[in-house]
């Protein structure tokens, strides 16, 4: 508009607040990757987990043989003997993205492995999430609020518990993405532009590739397009904003092997298409409405506006006639566990079992976004003061995360970023509103100071506001029509007013003075909260332990130590078999096949290498023979104290092989009820394969065999193997690995009795006198 | 050889004569019996007989094989309170299954009878099961002449699932198939007719008022209060107390008449504890928007001052208490990390 009267000093103080801004954002870049490296600090730079190996071999691959191999890629070393097609069953997102980043590092001649790309992935993204939400917030309510949102996701713990270095999961570049598809729809909102629409569909489609979640933002925005037309606040803008995004979006969705038809079969991604026409039938309404003139158009209304009833409904009763002949309805069990939160626990025991998809507790909020919950809430009611497209989609964010992270702790992920917007939102308010007051009122103390001060600064706020308008203005003036710029100009004249009333609207000096201490000291206590959660927290890497006791710090490396052996010591095509805990890193590390892993997908498969860890040893030999296995691989804590071992695992075994072979029963391995394994234990248990291979000469290590999980004496503690032979067992003991005994072998044994029972004791007595562990 | 075959010719014609008398009189008594039960099933609305001790011991009296199996529910009346039991759902869905089945096989000579058994009046034929645990459902097959090993216990997991997976259960071990399960729409088809009726007419209007913008709908502090409200119930972690069923207190395990309502440990929550906690979480976030929206518009000094101050105080007061439970429940000692010199 008009240029300012002092276009000095303002233009200079804008160059001054944008440089600060990106230093500001830089330096939030920074934290949200530094934060986030503890677990190399502490531990060392390892790929974490279990899943995140899955991603790092897939990533391997695809840098070693190239896209196109990747697409096709038969995985014959795992699930033997069924093999997995991995090309069209993982989200390839997370996988595309390290893989790129390495080539551009490699051809900028910056030799980095592809273990320690895949390790700093995820620090890198949320250092992008964090600016992707500075962008966002700065859409609903403003440069300053975008500021404190992105300093507070940078380092809220929801989102660093997914995003540590070396947690190479899906989730760590699906946050990224889910922030910047919200952005890129509100600026379309805001702006009206196609070119915004577009870069939308394309950050749709980077979170349709990166995580199963995207059915989250296919069926938000259609809520808000809805709630949008109901409160009749449709504009052609909206239009822009969403048309695009359904059409090119489906389309690209449709692109992911792994989503492919489900684009637009399944009920997920409908509530998209009904809208879809909805805002159709509107625009049409809107569109006649302006061609016509008010009686033609009331004539008109009924026509359209019946004939729009009937083609809906019509298309309703095929949408329904669709949904109701499958038999879930279409939705998929998860889906429906979150729209009814007691279906899971009725219906589906395997969603309701897993410990990510219960209920969170209040403490898991105040462990999750700590102090931000109660910011939120402060941030709500500004978002409807005034409530503009912007930020009622904010606000419906946060309303739907927070009722869905209700339902399951593991969506807590996907709140968190709604909650850091809604807090940067009320604490920039905060902020605004209390060190105004102490301004004026400060400056106010000497009289003439006062007059000067106000004068420059109505100037200031003027000059602000004029500012903001024109920048807009120009924003605006590419994209839209002349004629929406008086209903612009009126709306936009209002700030200018307010901001002159606003100079009077203060607060006392003292109590704003204390507020603003209470709100810093808020703020110091979340960031201890969050350095405390990221090093203590969620920073250990599962695959290295670590304990601390009063003689200094213990690390146990077993796990690496056994994948290794298995690497170095067996042949390239024998099959290790585990539970299905270890199949990833089984094949990551060791790079051998196994016959199941954490992919779940084959429960008869699962259920049989239950079987086999529940059975006596011949029964046991017998299904590991029949599927090729070599070697078999336990887990065991009971030396050390390592509480997630198989034999604690060992009851879902039981359970799961019992689903599908009725010969093993849960009761035969419990007395009374009651799962043990010392003395009392039923004759079942202390003779099943998995109590053999966990306890086998365990006694040797102190003479009682006492177990410092369960905290008990074994049960049966003297007892040889008849069709397995220890062949390595790691340092703590925590990975024991037993070989098949060759049938063969099995026959001479017995014409030999004598001579292989003499050479073994001398064996065990030499590795017992010179140390617990022979292999060490 | 005379000598020891006497006996046991004896015998023999002693099993004869015994076999005969039952094969004789099992068809009268058991006909009676079941003609008798089949009364008793029509004179309930859902088909569940009430069983007594003097009923049971006339079943049992019957010779085995008896003509048809018998589930039983273990009831007690003074049980009913208790949640986790959720003994009353489960006897309604155990009445589901007798209608259902009833409904499905409209047999004049019913193979399948479904008890119901109250503790209280009957706490020998308890007895005589063994039962010691509620809930309980057992399955006396034909054959069963000894009542502790030779019934069928359901188990823990077939009652999970309701109506169906009781059904599921006979299915499997009477081979008489239960049918599907009627369940009972929850409006009957006269109000959803109604319903819908009002629904229809109703619509139009709204749709006109809509347009005009004058419903609830239009007001958007309705929308704040619902979106608040919405916040509120899921920060509290209802769901969780939904999902779980949990109480809203419970009784101290050692002293029963103190209450509690606090849980310590993270992976479980009480109701009211749930709430209070929500309500200081919402608290502190309403009253700073008060604070920053509503009372800078108030002109009067003292008045601002004195709601300040006691908004700071709350506020101050909530993130303290919530600090301090939190710690208290999940047991972790959050600390800072300063410079090794400052200490």
């Amino acid at each position: 508009m008009a240029p300012p009267e002092t276009p000095q000093p303002t233009t200079l103080r804008h160059a001054f607040g944008n440089v600060l801004s990106v230093f500001v954002l830089l330096l939030i870049g920074v934290f949200a990757f530094s934060i986030r490296l503890f677990s190399v600090i502490k531990y060392e730079s390892v790929i974490h987990e279990f899943d995140p190996y899955f991603n790092y071999r897939v990533t391997q691959y695809l840098t070693k043989s190239g896209v196109y191999d990747f697409w096709n890629w038969f995985d014959d070393r795992t699930w033997y003997p069924l093999g997995r097609v991995i090309g069209g069953t993982v989200y390839p997102g997370l996988t595309l993205t390290a893989g790129t980043l390495w080539r551009i590092l490699n051809s900028l001649n910056i030799p980095l492995s592809v273990e320690t790309v895949c390790v700093f992935t995820a620090p890198i993204f949320s250092a992008f999430a964090s600016w992707a939400t500075y962008l966002l917030t700065k859409e609903v309510k403003g440069a300053g609020a975008g500021l404190t949102a992105a300093a507070l996701l940078a380092m809220v713990p929801s989102y660093i518990s997914r995003s540590v270095a070396g947690s190479y999961d899906n989730e760590a570049v699906a946050i990224f993405a889910l922030i910047l598809t919200f952005y890129l729809y509100i600026k379309t909102l805001n702006t009206g532009s196609l070119f915004y629409a577009t870069l939308n569909a394309m950050a749709y489609f980077y979170m349709v590739c990166s995580w199963g979640g995207y059915t989250f933002i296919i069926n938000l925005i259609p809520m808000h397009v809805l709630l949008c037309i109901v409160t009749g606040r449709y504009s052609p803008r909206l239009y822009i904003a969403y048309a695009p995004l359904v059409v090119l979006g489906t389309l690209l969705a449709a692109l992911v092997p792994v989503v492919g038809f489900n684009a637009v079969m399944t009920s997920e991604h409908f509530a998209s298409f009904l809208v879809f026409i909805i805002i159709h039938v509107v625009a049409l309404v809107y569109y006649i409405k302006g061609i016509l003139t008010p009686q033609m158009f009331k004539v008109a209304v009924t026509l359209v506006v019946s004939v729009g009833l009937i083609v809906c409904g019509a298309v309703l009763a095929v949408l329904i006639a669709l949904v109701a002949s499958s038999p879930t309805k279409g939705w998929s069990g998860r889906s429906l566990s979150l729209l009814d939160p007691t279906y899971a626990s009725k219906y589906i025991p395997i969603i309701a079992s897993v410990s990510e998809h219960q209920p969170p507790t209040w403490p898991s909020y105040f462990m999750d976004i700590n102090v931000l919950a109660f910011l939120v809430p402060a941030g709500i009611i500004a978002c409807f003061l005034p409530l503009s497209d912007a930020s009622s989609f904010a606000v419906l964010y946060i309303v739907t995360s927070v009722y869905f992270s209700g339902v399951m702790v593991r969506l807590m992920l996907v709140l968190a970023p709604a909650a850091c917007i809604m807090s940067g939102i009320a604490l920039s308010e905060a902020f605004d509103v209390f060190t105004r007051s102490i301004k004026f009122q400060l400056l106010g103390s000497t009289e003439n100071l006062q007059v000067n001060n106000a004068g420059e600064s109505t100037n200031v706020a003027q000059n602000d506001v004029v500012k903001t308008e024109k920048n807009e203005d120009s924003q605006k003036e590419r994209s839209s029509r002349k004629s929406k710029k008086k209903e612009k100009e009126s709306t936009e004249r209002v700030p200018l007013v307010s901001r002159i009333e606003q100079k009077l609207l203060v607060l006392p000096l003292e109590t704003s003075l204390i507020a603003v201490f209470l709100l810093v000291l808020l703020g110091a206590f979340y960031v201890v909260h969050c350095v405390w959660a990221a090093a203590e927290a969620y920073s250990a890497p599962s695959i290295v332990l670590t304990s601390r006791s009063h003689d200094g710090l213990h690390v146990f490396d077993d796990f690496r130590e056994a994948y290794s052996w298995l690497s170095h010591n067996t042949e390239v095509d024998d099959k290790v078999a585990s539970w299905w805990d270890y199949g990833y890193q089984t094949t990551a590390m060791a790079n051998r096949t196994v016959i199941v892993d954490n992919n779940t997908w084959n429960n008869t498969h699962i259920a049989t290498v239950g079987t086999a860890m529940s059975s006596p040893e011949k029964a046991a030999w017998d299904i590991f023979n029949s599927l090729d296995v070599k070697y078999v691989l336990v887990v065991f804590g009971g030396l050390v104290g390592y509480p997630s071992d198989d034999i604690n695992k060992f009851l879902w075994m039981v359970r799961i092989g019992g689903g599908v072979f009725p010969h093993i029963k849960e009761p035969d391995y419990l007395r009374d009820g009651q799962y043990r394994i010392d003395s009392q234990a039923t004759p079942t248990m202390l003779n099943c394969l998995m109590y053999k291979l966990s306890y086998y000469r365990f006694v040797e290590t102190d003479g009682k065999g006492f177990d410092r999980v369960r905290h008990t004496e074994i049960g049966k503690k003297y007892f040889k193997l008849t069709h397995f032979e220890e062949v390595f067992t790691t340092h703590h003991w925590m990975v024991r690995i037993y070989k098949l005994k060759s049938p063969r072998n099995r026959i001479r044994g017995k014409t030999k009795k004598s001579k292989s029972k003499a050479s073994s004791t001398t064996s065990s007595k030499r590795s017992g006198t010179r140390k617990k562990n022979p292999w060490h | 050889m005379a000598i020891s075959s006497t006996p046991t010719a004896a015998a023999l014609l002693l099993i004869t004569i015994l076999f005969l008398l039952t094969t004789h009189g099992t068809p009268l008594s058991s006909d009676t019996i079941v003609s008798e039960l089949s009364s008793l099933r029509s004179q309930s609305s859902t088909g569940v007989i009430h069983l007594t001790d003097s009923l049971l011991r006339r079943i049992l009296s019957l010779p085995t094989p008896r003509p048809f199996h018998s589930l039983i529910f273990f009831d007690a009346h003074q049980l009913h309170s208790k949640p986790e039991l959720s003994l009353p759902a489960l006897k309604s869905e155990f009445s589901l299954v007798s209608s259902s089945f009833q409904s499905n096989n409209p047999n004049e000579n019913p193979q399948l009878f479904f008890f119901d058994i109250e503790f209280q009046e009957s706490q020998a034929s308890f007895a005589l099961f063994g039962v010691n645990s509620l809930p309980h459902i057992r399955l006396i097959p034909p054959t069963a002449s000894d009542l502790k090993s030779d019934s069928i216990q359901m188990d823990a997991s077939d009652l999970s699932r309701m109506a169906e997976s009781m059904a599921e259960f006979i299915e499997s071990r009477t081979k008489l198939s239960v049918g599907p399960i009627n369940r009972p729409p929850i409006i009957s088809k006269k109000q959803i007719m109604f319903i819908v009726a009002v629904v229809l007419i109703w619509t139009p209007f709204f749709v006109k008022k809509l347009i005009s913008g004058n419903t609830i709908f239009n007001d958007k502090n309705i929308w704040m209060a619902g979106a608040i409200f919405v916040y509120f119930f899921s920060v509290s972690g209802a769901m969780f107390n939904i999902i779980r069923k949990m109480p809203m207190f419970m009784a101290d395990r050692q002293d029963p008449s103190k209450l509690v309502f606090f849980y310590q440990g993270s992976g479980m929550q009480l109701g009211a504890e749930g709430f209070s906690i929500g309500f200081l979480y919402t608290i502190v976030g309403l009253l700073l928007a008060f604070v920053t929206h509503v009372l800078v518009r108030v002109k009067n000094r003292t008045a601002q001052r004195l709601v300040m101050i006691f908004v700071l105080f709350v506020s101050f007061w909530a993130v303290k208490k919530v600090v301090f439970l939190d710690n208290w429940k999940t047991g972790y000692g959050i600390h800072g990390y300063w410079p090794s010199s400052w200490q």
